[in-house]
């Protein structure tokens, strides 16, 4: 039976006083046939984690799961034995050739918490940046607080998760910029036109490249949609996976050009399914409106010549992979901005987990400061007027509170690990006793 | 009085300063808050610079433009004021950072060349004149800022068309906003422009004996406003692409430029006394 592994590099991040185990499974692990075994549905993630909170050796669990990893983060009572049930149980049990050709990554303590940080904010997905990661952080956290399988520290760290990745995207570019071909298309609609919601779209072809367009330019809000396919029950699927799009017969894609602001080709024609002469025509109609043109077909879908006509904006594949491959680079440029702020992040987190191990002393001692408190007052109580008793009352709980502000504020943002100080604490106060009490 | 103009003079800086700031933070990093915050401050400087010219003219009895000082405050407000209309107009702030950049740093001149008390001139107190002055400041000033925006839609029409995109690419709006902010600044161009012919005349009679409409700034002027009047017309017939416009408010202030210089220097003597 392995055992929990840790390598040179995590030691100086695992030093700390929390305790968490990461095991996952990612695009960089694993290939996708692997994956798509170890992927669990929210029903399925559900079920497991009730699971994993029922063993005796796991305090708290996560399962964040998506189509490009399938990550377990556990706060164990018995780190070895957590980390092998949950091996076993979330992976292994689906795939046991994980382990046997270790296709899997396991990190510990804050160096899992940071990864967790760095999936949030999208540094770890296969596209920097992309959004969908953040929400499916979002429901993960969701899921565990209501299956009950999160408590304090897990439930907080993922709150810091779903907040850290909120504020990288508004704080820095790393979301910023197109990054699919779809994303591509949007973005250059919206450096011509104001508003997409008012543009029509004309969709020639109906193929995977079509509705991955399709598909940003309904979550971007354009207008009206068109699609023609030469083969009309490929437009029929089409109109199946997008309800809101209207099918035009292929031969009629001409008549219906004109009031079209945005054309995606991407038809796997081999001669140009839209000519110079056709769009020429069509923008002798639109007056003085532009005309984007996208065509994302190899061998092009539409003649070259039109791109020369005044106020359309003819662009193919390449022209839309520089524009990608632009963006990724500003996005890996404020890769370091986003690290100063997972540093930050997980800095507040860690303090906050630092004065968690000192809370029960800092209970201790306030118990044992209003047992004080209450004993001397009752002493002298009888021999106080009843008008001052609520008076002295306040006095001495301000009193109370305001002599351990400091002390309970040092003891939170000390270092756990120092045992001495909480020792002299305890010894000082003789909270021992009141501990057995 | 002095006082309050000397405090205004000081503040109007520091505001335009914050509200290019604020701008700022709208055309590089797209706040949200930003949005919020910097158009009302704007349009409250605006205010304030508009009251603080009215305060020197009243204060002074002139047309605010009698030394370098009041003039380059004046060109500032002329500036900020276009720069209102065309964000109202194209119903976009986001370029507002580059108008107000020019705003601020000729009103901090301004502030900076203030002397306390501007020489007199006697041309600046005939209404007439100051009319004409003040049109013809706002319609330069129009028709550079539509020569701005043409040229900014050029570039972005360019990197587009060429599909070459550089690090303007997504800074700026989009074409359809580009055309529609030239248009709008084009429109208080041939306005402020309209106005300064037409009290130029009236004074002009009142003041000159002699026939001066052969003259060459006359007929150079009457030519420009032709041309700016025969671009929105074929604008509003819906006759002239977006490109077009661009090209023609550039053109348009070459014309400006050659009729403030060229002509003025070499081949009149109507304007002579400037």
């Amino acid at each position: 039976m392995a055992s929990l592994p840790i390598t040179p590099a995590q030691r100086t991040l695992t030093s700390s006083a929390l305790k968490l185990i990461g095991v996952g499974v990612d695009h960089r692990t694993a290939p996708i046939e692997l994956r798509e075994r170890v992927a669990y549905n929210p029903g399925q993630a559900e079920e497991m984690l009730s699971r994993l909170v029922a063993t005796s050796e796991i305090a708290e669990a996560c399962l964040l799961s998506t189509c490009n990893r399938t990550e377990l983060y556990l706060k164990p009572h018995n780190e070895a034995a957590a980390y092998r049930t949950g091996l076993e149980l979330v992976f292994l049990s689906r795939a046991p050739e994980i382990e046997e050709e270790g296709r899997f990554f396991v990190k510990r303590d804050l160096v899992a918490a940071r990864h967790l940080l760095e999936v949030a904010s999208g540094l770890q997905s296969m596209v920097l940046g992309e959004p969908e990661i953040l929400g499916q952080v979002r429901q993960a956290t969701g899921l565990a607080e209501t299956v009950g399988a999160s408590g304090t520290v897990l439930r907080k760290l993922l709150r810091t998760a779903v907040a850290t990745g909120g504020r990288v995207r508004h704080e820095t570019a790393i979301g910023s910029g197109a990054v699919s071909f779809g994303y591509a298309v949007v973005d250059l609609a919206r450096n011509i036109f104001q508003h997409l919601d008012k543009c029509s779209v004309l969709i020639l072809g109906a193929g995977e490249t079509a509705r991955q367009v399709a598909r940003s330019l309904i979550e971007r809000g354009a207008g009206e949609l068109l699609v023609a396919n030469r083969s009309p029950e490929r437009a029929a699927a089409f109109l199946e996976v997008f309800p809101e799009t209207h099918v035009v017969p292929f031969d009629e894609r001409l008549e219906v050009l004109p009031r079209c602001d945005i054309v995606v080709a991407s038809t796997g024609s081999s001669e140009p399914v839209l000519r110079a002469a056709d769009v020429a025509a069509a923008m002798d109609r639109r007056k003085t409106r532009p005309l984007l043109l996208a065509d994302l077909g190899v061998p092009r879908n539409v003649e070259a010549g039109a791109g020369e006509i005044g106020n359309v904006f003819l662009q193919d594949i390449d022209s839309l992979e520089d524009l990608i491959s632009r963006n990724l680079k500003r996005r890996r440029q404020e890769v370091p901005r986003v690290q100063e702020i997972l540093d930050y992040e997980l800095a507040v987190f860690n303090e906050w987990h630092r004065g968690l191990a000192a809370e029960p002393v800092v209970a201790l001692l306030q118990k044992r400061a209003e047992k004080i408190r209450r004993r001397e007052l009752e002493a002298v109580r009888e021999r106080l007027p009843a008008e001052v008793h609520d008076e002295v009352d306040r006095l001495t709980r301000s009193l109370v509170r305001k002599i351990l502000h400091h002390p309970s504020h040092q003891l939170r943002r000390g270092n756990p690990l120092d045992a001495g100080k909480i020792g002299l604490v305890r010894a000082l106060f003789q909270l021992d006793e009141d501990d057995e009490e | 009085m002095d006082t309050a103009l000397r405090i205004a003079s000081v503040l109007l800086p520091l505001l335009y300063l914050l509200v290019t700031v604020g701008y700022g933070f709208l055309f590089f990093a797209k706040r949200p808050a930003a949005r919020k915050v910097a158009p009302p401050l704007f349009y409250a400087t605006l205010a304030l610079h508009l009251l603080y010219l009215v305060a020197l003219a009243v204060r002074w009895h002139q047309f605010p433009m009698a030394s370098v000082s009041q003039t380059l405050s004046a060109v500032a407000f002329a500036v900020a004021l276009v720069y209102a209309f065309v964000e109202w107009h194209g119903r976009e702030a986001s370029t507002g950072f580059l108008m107000l950049l020019v705003a601020s740093f000729l009103e901090t001149l301004s502030a900076l060349l203030r002397t306390p008390s501007p020489p007199d001139r006697e041309i600046f107190h005939n209404p007439l004149f100051a009319t004409h002055t003040g049109f013809a400041l706002l319609h330069s000033t129009a028709f550079m800022v539509a020569a701005t925006y043409g040229f900014l839609f050029l570039r972005l029409y360019h990197e587009i068309k060429r599909r070459r995109f550089s690090v303007f690419f997504g800074q700026l709006p989009p074409l359809e906003v580009l055309e529609r902010m030239t248009s709008g600044a084009l429109l208080v161009g041939f306005a402020a422009l309209t106005g300064t012919m037409i009290a130029g005349a009236v004074w002009a009679k009142q003041e000159f004996e002699e026939p001066w409409l052969r003259d060459p700034k006359i007929l150079m002027t009457f030519g420009i406003w032709l041309f700016y009047g025969v671009v929105l017309l074929l604008l509003r017939l819906r006759r002239l692409q977006g490109r077009q416009l661009a090209l023609a408010a550039l053109a348009g202030v070459v014309a400006i430029l050659f009729s403030l210089l060229g002509v003025n220097l070499f081949l009149t003597e109507v304007h002579g006394f400037l």
